[in-house]
Order: structure tokens, then C-alpha cells, then sequence
């Protein structure tokens, strides 16, 4: 089962690991941003459409 | 710029300014005026792209869920769900920026706090244009969220303990608006305590620390007293404080971390990188510690805007940034020339930006009032220092240009009038004028201190420091007398006020008798009995309206807290009370007028037609505006043509109006808010005059149910004021604007090409001129000719920037619906001489 520690998009906090930012590019039809969501490093990302493996 | 001067210059003698605008901007501000989500609602419905965010809903009730079974008090629970929202929101910066933060999750969602009210998430789940795809399985999740909520949301919980009857009325939508509510109204923020410069969220966390320490130790001394039990509730309510402005601290952070991951690993323009991790640096500083740039003042201002929105539904935006910022602006443009002026300007016209896009999901009744915009965000800016001195600053200059380049609706601008202000910054805010951008509104300065004391007895000092609540009532921004909390019932449709004389206080529309039963309109042989039964209306309304309001004031700060607005404000920092607690603070309520006007010429008509020449009886009178006029046309135009109108220097109408002034200003002072002060009444409109077309019935002044209402405040009727615009002054002077009410809406309309060039420049300042010597407090400009907005009314699509000034405040033209479209277009438009 993948988890979110194992893609590209997930970046560790400095002072615990097991938790983390999703960090992807948004392209909407006004603006292009990066967004940021909290998650956990151990989260099932099996069913996510915007993993991409390290 | 990208263009020639001579391509701007032309649109400019076109007056086509949206479109010069465009090109004058630099690449940065016009990347992100363009991808800026536009929030207002256009007819009552949000705009296509624009969808509920679901993600807090689900955030917020999980959390509570969570808590359920936790022995936190209610305030430190409900702290814990805003940290909550906070530490896990998503969270984005878009590209170019150097400011962050949004309400959303994404750019184009619109927030849903379903804490608030059950009725409003009634309106999310029949609100189909607006919920997100995948249209079932949102659906589920608003249902589970909706069935969490009910019983317990703020407006289920005050409920049982307001007068049902009161509640029923104000409720029916017929004589007022809105619902009383602590989280749902808008809040004046305590400027001078936290946004001086001297302490940032750090320093009060170490207050709160030691309030905290000091209580606990004297809780557990020897004895019992009604102090000792005080403290365990204020000790809470430090704590909740507290929760919420560490998170506030980490949700900056969240941030700034987001920026550095940006830069790090994706950024691959140097310059980007650089502004990226000035972003960081920004967000690790600010709100934790002071600012010491213009861009962490401004990050600063808008992070604490953006938690207190979290925390409470703000329909306002209360501010006075030249005033705050000013410094910040002085000593890096101007002293230490650390940034540029066009740097300035780019930061202030993101700041402007980063304002529009705010969102927060609202009931239909209120985006019907507040027809293309979110919220009154009208800023405040110009005045006076406490000492007395100008103001105005560099700050002030920057705001009105960047205004200019990205012509925004919303925020707007009023521009607190005094004879000290430079040629410079009136030459600036005439170019905005002149621009069409109808802000910013003028305010007369001296008049306004002067009346913030004789209504709430506020010091000069303090009333020096007021700003806009939300179109027009003033407030200082100081530890007793900013205002926490303003709900939007206290605001009523006075147009009933008149239409209740005639029918016993019944009212058609809602089919309930909400009015005082006073007696049948034909048995009235005088026009003084006439006008003591207009005075039992006025006075019941107000006070249906006022007592929920003072109720839940009272309930608010056991029931509905706000610990972060709290947190930011000296007085509950100092006392351990909520900021709303009544007795900390020094009041500053008053009562929104709408449709105010149409009494005075309802009453003049009376007195004429009916009682002095006696050409109709009060019983035909009363059948006619039983019937809507119908099949009496020929005695609504006597009505219309013959009787006298407020806004041509008439004294048989204006002391009319001064009448129905005095006897409301008289009865201000009976009715008292929980602090103890006075209820002034301020006549303004926001687009309630479209709102109430089908609300109202037909009126003495000639008016049919469903013509729109006049666009209020004092302003005459659209095409009524037939006498240039010296006798609107002239009349709107009989009025003491220090002691006869809060403050007097006043719309003008000027022809742009009379204001062209130096000329117009001269005749404008003349104008104001006389506008001031009169005393008058308040006026505000509409600058774009028939032409042009009928234009737009035929092709939308080529004027999408238009913007008008509808009444209180500004929208884009096409944003708003016909009916105030052609209100706007008939109003007269004044030859200034």
C-alpha cells in the first residue's frame, strides 16, 4: 500500500516526521498556485490521483 | 508598462479607465487583479466557478465531535475548533504574491461556517449552483454537517432565550435585517492595542501568561469570595484566548514553511525564489512578533483579519490602513528608501486584492441587499491624528493610486474630510472620483469627532482614531470604544413606518400585525393626530429591532465568544471578560434607516393634499394605497407632481423631515444599549431600496408596491431633487448632522464631462467647499455617464469593469440587477456652476 511518505508531493515536518505538507501545482482558470495540505506520513495513498512515487 | 503613453492617454480622453487602468498596472498587479475570483453575488446567486468549500464544515464538525465528550468549557472547546481549522486548512500561494492568506481552501470556494445558524445551512443544501462536484456525494457530507449542527449552532441556542414575538418580527424580513448574532454581524477591531507596533501575538501570549499565573495563585488562597469563582471563568477565557493566537503563530507559519518548500524544490526564476522567500521571512515574523516593513504590516493586517474571519461571520471590514501602515510606508519609502514607490504600490494594490477576494457564505436575503459585493469593506482613510493634526500620509496617496490600477468594488474607500488635507491627496481622491470608481465617499471630519461625542461620549482623543463600521457609522478604534460586535437586525426598513400609519400597524406582506395598533388612518381629522401615530410606528419598530440586538449582546459572551477577537483587544486581555461583555465597554450602537426619506415626502403629501387644501380625504387616501393606486392614477400623480419633495430647499418638506429627526433623535436617547448608551438613528440604504420594492406597499409619496424605493439616506428621490445641486445641499443642511442622528448617507450624481480636466477639478473643489461650510457629514459621488451605463446594460460583456456607487457602497455595474441598474441611471445627474 503506498503512503503519502512515499510520494514526491509530501514534505516531512522538520520536528515530526510522521506528519507532513501534500504540496501540488493548481492551475485554475484564473490562477496558478501551489497548494498545501496537512497529512499524515502513514496515509493510504492508494486511492490518491496525484501520487507520484520518489 | 508595456504600451505607449499615448494608447493610455487616449483611453483616457475616452474615459475609458478600466481599460487604461490595465495597461498603467505593473505585470505583477495585473496577473493578479486577473486572477482574482470575484465573490459578489449577482442576483442573489453566487457566480458561475465559485463553489462552497466543504473542507472546513467537515474540519470544524470533526473537531467538535471530538470534544464532545471533553470537560472544556464551551469557549475553550470552541477555540480549539478554530486552532483546529487553522493547523489543518489547505492552504496556497499564488503565483507572483508577496502577500498570503484566504478564507478557502482554493481561490474559488466560498467559506461555510455552520456553527452559525441552522437556517443558513438550510440555504447551503438548496443552494445548487454553489455546491462543488461530485454533486451527490457533497450533498451527503452537507447533510451529515447540516444534521450535526442543528440545535446546536449560535442562532439555535439564543433563540429560546430572546421574546418570541420580537424574534418573529425581525424574523419576517418586513421591517428589518438580519439576525441577532455576535458571530454574525461584523466587529470593529481595537487598532491602537494591536496594531500600533508596540506588541504582536508573542506579547500578549505573555500577558495572557501572566494573567493566567496571577488568578490561579490567588484562586487557591485562603478564602472564598464572588471574586475567587470570577476568576475560574476568566482564567478560560485567557486560556481560549490564548489557544487561538498560537495557532494563529502556526498557521503564519504554515506559510511561510509552504513558501520555502516552493522555493527549494520547484522555483526556478531566481527573482521568484527571492520574493518566495521574503514571503517565508514575512509569515515566520508576523503575527508572532511586530512588523518592521510595509510588507509584514500588511501581512500582519491581514492575517488578523483573516483569523477574526475565521472565527465570525464579518459582513464589514472596519479599517483605517493609511493610518496603521502610514508609518511603515514613511520610513521605507521615504527614509531609509529601502523600497520603491512602485514596490509601495504594488504591495498596496495586492493588499487591495487579497481584501476583494474574501468570501464567507451568506443568506440570499443579505446578497440580495448587498447586491455584486461580499461585504461593506469601505476603509477609512485621512482624518486625524489624536492631536488634531493632518493625518494623511504617504500611505494615504498610495492607497488612492493603487485604488485607480486595480479597481476593485470592493474594498472602497471614504476619505475623512478636514481643512487641513493637502491639495494633493484631494487632487488624488477627485482623480478616483473623476475615475468613476464612485469611492471614495467624503466624510466630514470635525463633524463627525464632534458628533461621536455628543452621541456615545466618546473623548476627543478617541473619536479622533474612528473608522467606518461598514458604510458609514463611525467608531474609535480604542480599548472602550471600538465596537465588537454590530448586527444587522438593528437595522430597520423605515418605510414601514409610514406604511403602518395607514393600516394599524398590519402588515400585508407578511400578513402579521407587527406594528403598534394605532388608529384607523381615516379617522384622523388633523395632520397632527396623522403624525403622533408616525411617531408610536417609528418608536415600536425601533424597539422590535433594538431588544434582540441588547439580548443577544448580553447572551453573547457565555453563548457565542470570541476568544480571538478577544485576544486582540486591550480590554479582555486586561479583564478576562469577552469582548463583548457590555461592561467594558462604552457603546456605539445605532439604527441602520433604511428608506428613511420616503416618510418625509409621505407626510408633506398628506399634510398638503389632505389636511391643508383638503383636496382628498384621509379615507380616499387610504382606499388608494389599499388598491396600490390602482385606478387612481390621475390622484398618484397629484401625489407624485403636486405635493412637495425633500432635496429642492422647500421648507414645507424639509421641516418635515426635521420633524420626523427630532422626534427620532429624542427617542434615540430613551432607547439604551446593555453598555448603557443611546440608539442614534443613521439613514443609509445599501441596495435595501431594491431589497424592499416588494416588501414595501404603496405610499403616500406616489410610490406603487414594487417600484424601487429611494436610494435612502437623505438623498431625494432619483429625478426628484429638481432644483441643482445646491438645494440638496441647502436642504440636507437644515439637518444637524452633529445631534440629529449618527450620520446622513448623501448621493450625487456628477456628469464626467463636466469634471474633465482643471476645470473640473475647480468646480468639484468648489463644491466641496460649499458641502463643508453647510456641515454637512457625509457625500459620495456617482461619475459615469447614462451613456456608458446603458451601454453596459446593452453589452455587458465589453463593460464587465464598471464600477457604480450603489449607496453605501461600490459594485461593478453589470454585477448588479437591472432594477438598481436603472435606479442608478435615474438619478439626476447635477450640473456643478
Amino acid at each position: 500500500m503506498p503512503t503519502c511518505k512515499q510520494c514526491k508531493k509530501f514534505f516531512p515536518l522538520e520536528d515530526n516526521p510522521n506528519k507532513g505538507d501534500c504540496v501540488q501545482r493548481v492551475i485554475d482558470p484564473r490562477q496558478t498556485y501551489y497548494k498545501a495540505k496537512s497529512v499524515d506520513a502513514e496515509s493510504d495513498a492508494a486511492k490518491c490521483s496525484e501520487f507520484e512515487k520518489k | 508598462m508595456g504600451v505607449t503613453a499615448e494608447t493610455v492617454k487616449e483611453l483616457e480622453q475616452k474615459q475609458e479607465w478600466w481599460w487604461a487602468a490595465e495597461k498603467k498596472r505593473s505585470k505583477r498587479l495585473d496577473y493578479l487583479r486577473k486572477a482574482m475570483w470575484k465573490k459578489g453575488a449577482i442576483g442573489g446567486l453566487y457566480p458561475a466557478g465559485l463553489y462552497i468549500d466543504l473542507e472546513r464544515p467537515v474540519l470544524q464538525t470533526e473537531k467538535a465531535k471530538e470534544l464532545e465528550s471533553s470537560p472544556d468549557p464551551y469557549v475553550i472547546k470552541f477555540a480549539k475548533m478554530l486552532a483546529h481549522v487553522l493547523d489543518n486548512k489547505t492552504i496556497f500561494i499564488t503565483d507572483h504574491s508577496q502577500l498570503v492568506g484566504y478564507l478557502g481552501s482554493h481561490p474559488n470556494m466560498i467559506t461555510w461556517d455552520p456553527t452559525l445558524a441552522a437556517i443558513l445551512n438550510h440555504e447551503v443544501v438548496n443552494d445548487p449552483t454553489a455546491i462543488p462536484q461530485p454533486v451527490e456525494e457533497n450533498l451527503k457530507i452537507i447533510s451529515e454537517v447540516v444534521s450535526y449542527w442543528g440545535g446546536k449552532s449560535d442562532l439555535d441556542k439564543i433563540l429560546p432565550h430572546m421574546d418570541l414575538d420580537d424574534s418573529m418580527k425581525v424574523l419576517s424580513g418586513a421591517i428589518g435585517w438580519g439576525v441577532p448574532l455576535s458571530r454574525g454581524g461584523y466587529s470593529g477591531k481595537d487598532y491602537e492595542y494591536i496594531m500600533t507596533g508596540v506588541r504582536a501575538f508573542e506579547d500578549v501570549i505573555a500577558e495572557l501568561d501572566r494573567r493566567i499565573d496571577e488568578a490561579d495563585a490567588r484562586a487557591h488562597e485562603p478564602g472564598a469570595t464572588r471574586e475567587i469563582c470570577d476568576l475560574y471563568d476568566k482564567m478560560n477565557m485567557w486560556e481560549a484566548m490564548k489557544i487561538t493566537l498560537e495557532a494563529g503563530i502556526r498557521h503564519a507559519r504554515r506559510y511561510a514553511r509552504l513558501a520555502r518548500i516552493i522555493a527549494e524544490n520547484f522555483e526556478t526564476d531566481t527573482e521568484r525564489r527571492v520574493e518566495l522567500l521574503q514571503i517565508a521571512e514575512t509569515c515566520e515574523r508576523v503575527p508572532a512578533k511586530p512588523a518592521r516593513t510595509l510588507q509584514e504590516s500588511l501581512q500582519y493586517d491581514l492575517f488578523i483579519q483573516l483569523f477574526s474571519r475565521n472565527e465570525a461571520i464579518e459582513g464589514a471590514w472596519p479599517a483605517r490602513p493609511d493610518y496603521y501602515h502610514g508609518p511603515y510606508y514613511e520610513q521605507e519609502v521615504n527614509i531609509d528608501k529601502t523600497l520603491t514607490e512602485q514596490e509601495a504600490l504594488d504591495l498596496t494594490g495586492e493588499f487591495l486584492i487579497r481584501a476583494a477576494e474574501v468570501s464567507q457564505y451568506k443568506p440570499k436575503w443579505s446578497r440580495e441587499g448587498l447586491q455584486g459585493i461580499e461585504g461593506t469593506w469601505v476603509w477609512t482613510l485621512g482624518g486625524v491624528n489624536k492631536d488634531g493634526s493632518d493625518a494623511c500620509n504617504g500611505m494615504t496617496i498610495a492607497l488612492l493610486q493603487a485604488a485607480r490600477l486595480v479597481r476593485v468594488a470592493n474594498p472602497t474607500f471614504a476619505f475623512r474630510w478636514h481643512p487641513k488635507v493637502k491639495d494633493e491627496v484631494m487632487r488624488e481622491i477627485f482623480e478616483c472620483i473623476r475615475q468613476g470608481l464612485g469611492y471614495p465617499s467624503m466624510r466630514n471630519d470635525p463633524i463627525l469627532i464632534a458628533n461621536a461625542m455628543n452621541w456615545h461620549g466618546h473623548p476627543i482623543e478617541e473619536a479622533r482614531t474612528w473608522a467606518h463600521q461598514a458604510c458609514m457609522s463611525p467608531s474609535p478604534c480604542t480599548k472602550h470604544g471600538f465596537q465588537p460586535m454590530r448586527m444587522a437586525n438593528a437595522t430597520a426598513n423605515c418605510a414601514k413606518i409610514i406604511e403602518y400609519v395607514f393600516t394599524s400597524g398590519f402588515d400585508n406582506i407578511v400578513n402579521m400585525q407587527i406594528g403598534a395598533e394605532t388608529p384607523l388612518a381615516e379617522a384622523f381629522t388633523s395632520y397632527e393626530q396623522f403624525f403622533d401615530a408616525w411617531v408610536t410606528q417609528m418608536k415600536t419598530i425601533f424597539s422590535i429591532l433594538v431588544r434582540p440586538v441588547n439580548r443577544a449582546r448580553m447572551l453573547a459572551p457565555k453563548m457565542t465568544p470570541r476568544p480571538f477577537l478577544s485576544a486582540i483587544s486591550e480590554r479582555s486581555v486586561e479583564s478576562g471578560l469577552d469582548v463583548c461583555d457590555p461592561s467594558i465597554s462604552r457603546g456605539n450602537a445605532w439604527i441602520t434607516a433604511f428608506t428613511w426619506v420616503e416618510n418625509a415626502d409621505s407626510l408633506a403629501a398628506v399634510k398638503k393634499l389632505v389636511f391643508d387644501e383638503k383636496k382628498y380625504t384621509m379615507a380616499d387616501l387610504t382606499g388608494a394605497l389599499a388598491a396600490n393606486w390602482e385606478g387612481k392614477e390621475e390622484m398618484r400623480l397629484d401625489f407624485v407632481k403636486n405635493a412637495p419633495k425633500w432635496g429642492n430647499d422647500d421648507d414645507y418638506v424639509d421641516s418635515i423631515m426635521l420633524d420626523c429627526l427630532h422626534e427620532a433623535a429624542r427617542f434615540s436617547r430613551e432607547l439604551k444599549c446593555p453598555s448603557g448608551n443611546n440608539w442614534p438613528i443613521l439613514p443609509e440604504n445599501v441596495s435595501g431600496n431594491i431589497h424592499y420594492a416588494n416588501i414595501v406597499g404603496a405610499l403616500p409619496n406616489g410610490r406603487r408596491l414594487g417600484d424601487a424605493l429611494y436610494d435612502g439616506g437623505i438623498s431625494p428621490g432619483p429625478g426628484l431633487d429638481k432644483k441643482g445641486p445646491t438645494a440638496v445641499l441647502k436642504s440636507c443642511s437644515k439637518i444637524d448632522h452633529i445631534s440629529d442622528g449618527r450620520a446622513f448617507l448623501l448621493n450625487q450624481r456628477l456628469s464626467p464631462i463636466q469634471l474633465a480636466g482643471e476645470k473640473g477639478y475647480q468646480l468639484w473643489k468648489s463644491y466641496m467647499k460649499t458641502w463643508a461650510d453647510l456641515g454637512l457629514d457625509h457625500v459620495q459621488f456617482n461619475c459615469v455617464s447614462d451613456e456608458t451605463l446603458r451601454s453596459a446594460q446593452r453589452d455587458p460583456e465589453k463593460y464587465q469593469e464598471v464600477i457604480v456607487r450603489v449607496a453605501g457602497y461600490s459594485a461593478h455595474f453589470v454585477d448588479i440587477s437591472r432594477k438598481t441598474q436603472d435606479n442608478i441611471i435615474q438619478r439626476t445627474v447635477q450640473g456643478l456652476a
